[in-house]
């Protein structure tokens, strides 16, 4: 399209929604009513508050919405907000952890070895995962992790966001989220592996 | 020789490719010889995978109601 003469343009192209316009009611509720609602339950370990959550955020939604003007802007605030209140609810609530870190790193011996022989699993994470009864493992696991390693995991590994916007949000910097990534994956492993491990035979 | 712990805390880099080739020739050297480590890295693997694939069930009806409302501008 010749955009130096704006008499051009075509009429039907000009009402195009697409791509500077902010998402319809429908894919807010459709698409992303359910993204904010899971990540607050991840975020927060309680589907109740999560709730109150998610309409706090859509009240938020509901003002800002005429002001973006593409979705990918949109999703960036969404996820920031998101992040925002469930973190401000959970300062409320006061449910701020109090003990210390678990060791994600104990299963090594002095010398920098296993302790035991780690088994390997039986299931592909398609076959298991699938299933009901692997995501509720899965859930619990997550809700178990510390807050500090949860947050970060489940906006990386849950949410796929990149690292860098994960650090802006939560006031990290990049190896910081890194380092409580790690240790909350092997934690996710350490409790995933009674399940999935192959039975000693 | 890298110990199994030193190859545990390379993993992140390990499974998203961005160890240096020097780092990542002792990983390899170490999973050559440790089967433990091989099973320590496709768990750690699998469970990234796993996270991947979980599923947003349906919104509770009770809070669909009220999105709705909301989103309709019949909200409060």
């Amino acid at each position: 399209m010749d955009e130096s003469n704006p008499n051009l343009v075509d009429p039907a192209a000009r009402e195009d929604p697409a791509p500077s316009s902010p998402p319809t009611p429908e894919k807010l509720f459709e698409e992303y009513a359910p993204r904010v609602y899971h990540l607050a339950r991840r975020l927060l370990g309680n589907a109740a508050d999560a709730e109150d959550v998610t309409q706090d955020v859509f009240l938020q939604v509901v003002r800002k919405l005429p002001t973006f003007r593409g979705e990918a802007a949109f999703s960036t605030w969404l996820y920031r907000v998101t992040v925002n209140a469930a973190l401000a609810y959970r300062r409320k609530q006061a449910l701020r952890e109090a003990h210390a870190l678990p060791e994600a790193l104990e299963d090594f011996r002095e010398d920098g070895n296993h302790r035991a022989l780690v088994r390997r699993w039986m299931t592909t994470p398609n076959h298991l995962a699938l299933e009901r009864e692997g995501h509720e493992l899965i859930e619990e696991a997550i809700a178990k992790l510390p807050e500090s390693y949860r947050d970060v995991y489940v906006l990386a590994d849950v949410e796929h966001l990149p690292n860098a916007e994960i650090a802006e949000m939560l006031g990290l910097n990049v190896p910081g989220v890194k380092s409580r990534l790690h240790r909350a994956r092997l934690l996710m492993r350490k409790a995933l592996a009674p399940y999935f491990e192959e039975q000693r035979s | 020789m890298i110990t199994c712990r030193e190859l545990a805390d390379l993993l992140i880099d390990f499974s998203s490719g961005d160890l240096s080739p020097e780092h990542r020739e002792h990983v390899e050297a170490h999973l050559g010889h440790c089967p433990s480590c091989v099973a320590y890295l496709e768990g750690y693997r699998l469970t990234i995978e796993m996270a991947r694939e979980l599923p947003r069930p349906p919104l509770p009806p009770n809070l669909a109601r009220q999105l709705r409302a909301l989103l309709e501008g019949r909200g409060s």
